[in-house]
């Protein structure tokens, strides 16, 4: 029988990989166990608050994504839209040409990997250097994320020190110290000799304008220090009606993805910086990309665009811990990659179809999901869309015959008392001489169908 | 009509811009249009997301400490021990900007002190003094704004931070801070030194901000 992709994937990993990959979902998976333990009590009555929170920021988009742009731009920032990934990335290239920008710093944005900008930008002449560490190590080795927050989980220090070796940051050292420190040293040329910084936003805020970004490195500030632009992509399902939301909101965050309170820096940007301050940009864009979100949101799918990308569901998914997240062959791996990812294929969902059945349905990701968003469902709900547009299914059991069976009374009556033929297969005597050692000592159990009808039959009623 | 003599180059993206906006915005309303009711709002109580553990804690600026302890951060409550600690790291010249005059003498008991910055400072001067805006106890964060900040650069290069906070703007809980957000084109909130886990998961301090991160309460 076909196998599914995911699981040939698995099959084919290497066992290290699969060991880090397990490993580091699994710590992560604690961690905000222990963090949200220890610091509520309901955290649950939490989680759908933000739930509904995200919810109502979604279906009244129209009114918060117009409200937040009417902020922005008395923010003093300029609005863009796009509808598709190539608009969105020739909406970056035109800006950066129009303020002949050649050099560019960019920090972790998982829409940008979404539109392939840096491969946009590449094919346009503009150098675009990732500056997070490990999307960093992504970019020279060519290679994609395969965790929404820890994009280089499936790769040790080993393979990051010969990727250093080999891109000429010093020679072969794994200590992960000194990785880091040439990452630093190398870094800080390029941030300094940008034109512009490219960010995402985790979130934007209507009422006040606040585009919000958090980071533990501290890449997103430093692209938005000594840079004279600022472009920032964001999805239009972002946006939140007020800052007292994000109380809730930004607890949730940090604790859901990596075990901490807050990330090291919660960035709010409310505009190009000040007139007489010697550092920040002067201009400030952000890019509001449609991207098939708003066919999501016409879906009955729609709770997946609450998603605030934190990653809990990636590490406590059985499925992920095994697969890693290249299994998903998309940008957004694990539960939440399963239903977005063949959704933002918009037309060619077919291809992605089969992601929805790599989940044994065991409601996890719902559990630790920290806008509540109800992944099993929505799984389902895209197993049934590919079976009712007739996309084949590998790995499916063929439950035609079954279905026979079962739709049939009669037939199902007489397989029942058929199947009591079982009791006169000579084991001993089957033609597999392999097995036959095995079989002499061995018998088939007692065939007890249509037991239960019998019983039910001719019970007495009292 | 004067008003329509903008050249030809300007006009085409300015329209191309508005269709695209309008066909989101006509996708959006036409997904929505369909639901027979929408989730309304919910109520979002001040404080609903506070740690349980917040109201034990009766000292703001305790709290604040440990909290920021905990992140990482070290905090102090008197300049010269400050700079005479700072003196031990060996850091090279420290930046104090001139709005600290009551602090510069003091650390320059000890240390080599500038009072200027530029861009060409970023990879060489090692120490910096700014003003924090603002506190959060409940977080040990720390919060710079735009306005209070000399320069983004200087906060955030060099491998000491030392962010200059008064006691009196130290607010007791996120939300707290966050219904007090100042108007600024830029607010960042510190939370510890500059982190990555990228390696293996093992945490290391001081990516690309700094390695060791100091509040100084006054």
């Amino acid at each position: 029988m076909p196998e599914q992709k995911v699981d040939s994937f698995a099959r084919r990993l290497d066992r290290p990989v699969q060991q880090a990959v397990h490993d580091n979902s699994a710590a992560g998976t604690e961690k905000r166990y222990g963090v949200l333990g220890k610091d509520y009590s309901d955290s649950d009555k939490l989680r759908k608050l933000a739930g509904a929170i995200r919810q109502h920021s979604i279906e009244h988009l129209d009114t918060y994504l117009e409200q937040a742009e009417a902020s922005l731009k008395r923010n003093g920032a300029q609005v863009h839209y796009a509808v598709t990934a190539d608009d969105a990335c020739r909406a970056v290239s035109d800006i950066l040409k129009r303020a002949n920008a050649k050099k560019i710093v960019k920090s972790k944005s998982m829409i940008s990997e979404e539109i392939l900008l840096n491969d946009h930008l590449a094919a346009e002449g503009i150098e675009s250097v990732e500056t997070d560490l490990g999307e960093y190590i992504i970019q020279i080795d060519g290679d994609h994320p395969s965790h929404i927050v820890k994009p280089i989980i499936h790769k040790n220090r080993r393979d990051i020190a010969r990727s250093f070796e080999r891109e000429g940051l010093g020679d072969y050292n794994d200590d992960p110290e000194t990785i880091t420190r040439r990452a630093r040293a190398f870094m800080r040329g390029k941030y300094l000799e940008a034109d512009a910084g490219i960010t995402g936003a985790n979130f934007v805020v209507a009422d006040s304008g606040r585009l919000v970004l958090v980071t533990n490195e501290g890449n997103s500030r430093f692209c938005l220090a000594p840079t004279r632009i600022h472009i920032a992509l964001v999805g239009i399902e972002k946006v939140i009606p007020s800052d007292a939301d994000l109380a809730v909101l930004l607890n949730l965050l940090g604790r859901s993805a990596t075990g901490q309170q807050l990330t090291v820096y919660t960035e709010f940007i409310n505009g190009p910086a000040s007139k007489d301050k010697p550092s920040g940009p002067e201009e400030m864009h952000v890019i509001f990309v449609d991207n098939q979100r708003s066919e999501i949101l016409a879906s009955e799918c729609r709770e997946i665009l609450r998603c605030i990308r934190c990653g809990a569901c990636l590490n406590v998914c059985p499925i992920y811990r095994q697969a890693s997240g290249h299994a998903y062959r998309s940008v957004y791996p694990g539960p939440v990659g399963a239903v977005l990812s063949p959704l933002l294929a918009g037309k060619n969902f077919k291809q992605l179809a089969d992601l929805p059945k790599a989940s044994s349905l065991c409601g996890a990701c719902n559990e630790v999901c920290p806008v509540d968003i109800p992944i099993p469902d929505l799984l389902l709900k895209l197993r049934n869309k590919a079976h009712e547009e007739h996309i084949p299914s590998p790995g499916t059991p063929p439950m035609g015959p079954f279905g026979t069976l079962a739709s049939s009374p009669v037939i199902w009556n007489l397989a029942l008392k058929a199947g009591a033929a079982t009791h006169l297969i000579p084991l001993d005597k089957l033609p597999l001489p392999f097995l036959s050692p095995w079989l002499k000592t061995r018998t088939l159990p007692e065939w007890r169908g249509g037991k239960f009808r019998n019983w039910m039959k001719n019970r007495k009623k009292k | 009509m004067a008003g329509r003599q903008i050249p030809q180059l300007d006009e085409k993206p300015k329209k191309e811009m508005s269709t695209t906006r309008d066909s989101i915005f006509k996708s959006i309303r036409s997904a929505l249009e369909p639901l027979p009711e929408r989730t309304p709002r919910p109520e979002v109580p001040h404080g609903i997301a506070d740690a349980q553990w917040l109201d034990d804690e009766v000292e703001t600026i305790a709290l604040f400490q440990k909290r920021a302890g905990l992140v990482g951060s070290l905090t102090f409550t008197d300049a010269a021990a400050c700079a005479q600690w700072l003196a031990s790291e060996n850091p090279g010249k420290v930046y104090i900007p001139a709005e600290f005059s009551e602090l510069i003498p003091i650390f320059s008991n000890h240390l080599s002190v500038t009072s200027s910055y530029s861009r060409a400072d970023a990879n060489t001067i090692n120490a910096c003094l700014s003003p924090a805006a603002a506190g959060i106890a409940e977080s040990g964060t720390i919060v710079l704004t735009d306005k209070s900040t000399p320069d983004r650069l200087a906060a955030l290069a060099p491998w000491y931070h030392i962010a200059i906070l008064r006691r009196s703007n130290i607010h007791r809980s996120i939300a707290d801070a966050l219904a007090a957000m100042p108007n600024d084109p830029n607010i960042i909130w510190v939370t510890g030194p500059s982190k990555t886990a990228d390696v293996e998961g093992i945490l290391i301090q001081g990516v690309h901000g700094p390695g060791v991160q100091v509040c100084l309460i006054l």
